[in-house]
């Protein structure tokens, strides 16, 4: 998974749309992770078509959209992969 | 009325960088485009000279709401669409981040939209140039023995479509690349 992809989805945890993933994941990095539109949009669409996240409303015209279990699988498999990746790294050699 | 110029200019397909380098140069000149004919007229009106950031991105399948209303709250302002190829801009003053100036920020997504401008592009091309261009052209210059001037002209046009083709096949791969290695 991208780092794009976990923020994604790590966000949508709460229902959000593209904009406001965007916002939220640049406050959570400090500004070092930005998502630029046309990577949000293509993320989105194709975690929508892949099952990982569902159209949760529409408000405002924009989508709102929510991680579906499957997503939710994904995303703990990916954390647990995490965890491990930084228990390693802070170990020594 | 304002004043307004056209400039002709031939990109193609896979030069869609030098593009988006060349409108920012004329918006910082005083020139924003307002209007792009294909295959090459450019439409410029007189503006305030500005650093403004175009980009390009292309979709084939038609712009939808909701990938619009992203756009705009990105604060990118889309002002026209062109054989796929839709035309968004940008002042570079708002652009804080490096990624606030691109559409695409992770090498995944500039690969996808290399990847479909090959797909719907390209191969299309490639297809009739097969299929079309080179069986007539074959069958053409066996019936037009003798007639110079006329196979000239075909030969002529067939190296230009050699070349384009290979140019853009070329260039597209190369590009391609370049974000998948990294």
């Amino acid at each position: 998974m991208t780092e794009t992809g976990f923020y994604i989805l790590f966000c949508l945890q709460k229902p959000q749309h593209g904009y406001g993933i965007g916002l939220q994941v640049k406050k959570m990095t400090d500004g070092e992770v930005s998502i630029s539109a046309g990577t949000m949009y293509g993320t989105l669409s194709k975690m929508e078509k892949d099952g990982l996240i569902a159209f949760f409303a529409e408000k405002e015209k924009r989508k709102l959209y929510q991680i579906t279990p499957l997503g939710r699988e994904i995303l703990d498999l990916e954390i647990q992969r995490i965890k491990r990746l930084y228990r390693n790294s802070m170990e020594e050699i | 009325m304002s004043e307004t110029k056209v400039k002709i200019r031939f990109y193609t397909i896979a030069d869609f960088n030098e593009e988006e380098i060349w409108l920012r140069k004329e918006h910082q000149s005083g020139w924003k485009l307002v209007k792009m004919v294909p295959p090459c007229f450019y439409h410029f009106e007189k503006c305030q000279p500005e650093d403004v950031i175009y980009r390009l991105d292309f979709k084939n399948n038609g712009e939808n709401a909701d990938y619009m209303q992203m756009m705009k709250d990105y604060n990118w302002e889309y002002f026209e669409h062109c054989v796929g190829w839709l035309y968004f801009r940008k002042p570079a003053a708002e652009v804080h981040t490096e990624n606030d100036g691109e559409l695409f920020s992770d090498n995944e997504s500039r690969a996808a939209m290399i990847a479909h401008v090959i797909k719907v592009r390209l191969l299309p091309i490639l297809a009739i140039f097969l299929c079309a261009v080179v069986p007539n052209a074959t069958r053409i210059s066996a019936e037009s023995v003798g007639n110079i001037i006329f196979s000239v002209i075909c030969s002529i046009l067939l190296v230009f479509y050699v070349y384009l083709i290979v140019h853009c096949t070329v260039k597209l791969k190369k590009l391609k690349d370049e974000v998948t290695i990294k």
